[in-house]
């Protein structure tokens, strides 16, 4: 996005679209019920984000990927926390990609 | 729960936004995760930062990142954000009742600045009977400088990274995005979900470019989450 207008746009874009999600249950909750059945799939839509993100790189097989992904999931079992976790998946990746050129 | 009357002073901004401080250090070191990966896809210091002011959601951004790109459409990105921030629908519903009553300057300016950290502080707060919303607002306003100056750091930081993929940094959002699914995860109940969210994603990305593939994720999983409800 080098043009600087194509920016400003994208930016108006994901303001509004960022802004209207925090106002609309708000808005919303005077005249339409927010359902068992609606709120199942509003819960379900963040964690399907997240597969979404991983699945690529899940199915690249590609080794340093994999590895990262092993890490992620064993320092999270150890830690708990998921910043940590990041940090030494792209490690590993990092250390990876160097050992197998 | 009793509805009380409803205040909204500036002992309660200030009360949330000191409660709040607790989330900092966390809040800007997920910012400079965003700074690097902003860089690493081509965006200069002011546009990230604009970004992280304007839309001021930490998942959402780095969804958004994902499907950044040169020729970025801008669609889909602004599409992925309206999946990413959903759960913030339900959050604002659950604030009706301690924001209704307020002029709307006082309501949307506390929920534009609402979060995941803050918003959960502020109904445990309602839960306990306190009712000054201004700690809505406080509390996420406090994030404001750590979310926007942790990113002007990370990007800056970035600067000095001579390759982002010899340090693994481009992978850095998958890390994040695993661990972050783990922390989701609330047991067997998601395993439909997620199984749908998979498949989309695996379809999709082999189909179409940029963040359809990440979209179509959130609305299958949302979905098969709501069509496996009660199930």
């Amino acid at each position: 996005m080098a043009v600087e207008s194509t920016f400003l746009l994208a930016l108006l874009g994901m303001g509004l679209a960022s802004f209207a999600c925090r106002i609309s249950g708000f808005l919303l909750m005077g005249y339409v019920r927010i359902t068992p059945r609606v709120e199942a799939a509003l819960k379900a839509i963040p964690i399907s984000v997240m597969v979404g993100i991983v699945t690529p790189a899940a199915t690249s097989g590609k080794l340093p990927e994999l590895l990262g992904l092993l890490a992620v999931g064993l320092a999270m079992k150890l830690v708990r926390n998921d910043l940590a976790a990041a940090v030494a998946g792209a490690a590993t990746v990092a250390v990876a990609r160097w050992a197998l050129g | 729960m009793t509805k009380d009357a409803v205040s909204f002073t500036a002992a309660g901004v200030r009360r949330g936004f000191f409660t709040a401080q607790v989330m900092a250090p966390g809040i800007i070191l997920y910012a400079m995760v965003f700074g690097v990966l902003a860089s690493e896809r081509g965006m200069s210091w002011l546009q990230a930062m604009l970004m992280s002011a304007a839309v001021y959601s930490g998942s959402a951004q780095l969804a958004a990142l994902q499907g950044w790109t040169a020729t970025a459409a801008i669609t889909p990105v602004i599409v992925t954000i309206f999946v990413m921030n959903a759960r913030y629908v339900l959050y604002g519903a659950s604030l009706q009742p301690w924001l209704a009553s307020l002029p709307r300057h006082q309501s949307w300016g506390s929920l534009f600045f609402l979060g995941d950290g803050n918003w959960a502080m502020a109904m445990r707060e309602y839960e306990a009977g306190y009712r000054d919303a201004g700690y809505v607002l406080g509390s996420g306003v406090a994030m404001f400088v750590p979310w926007t100056g942790g990113t002007l750091l990370g990007h800056l930081l970035a600067g000095n990274v001579p390759n982002p993929a010899a340090f693994g940094l481009d992978f850095m959002l998958v890390a994040f995005a695993a661990a972050i699914g783990m922390v989701l995860w609330r047991g067997k109940s998601d395993l439909w979900p997620v199984a749908a969210a998979g498949l989309a994603a695996l379809t999709l990305h082999r189909l179409l470019p940029g963040a359809w593939y990440i979209v179509g994720a959130g609305i299958a999983g949302g979905l098969m989450g709501a069509w496996r409800h009660g199930r």
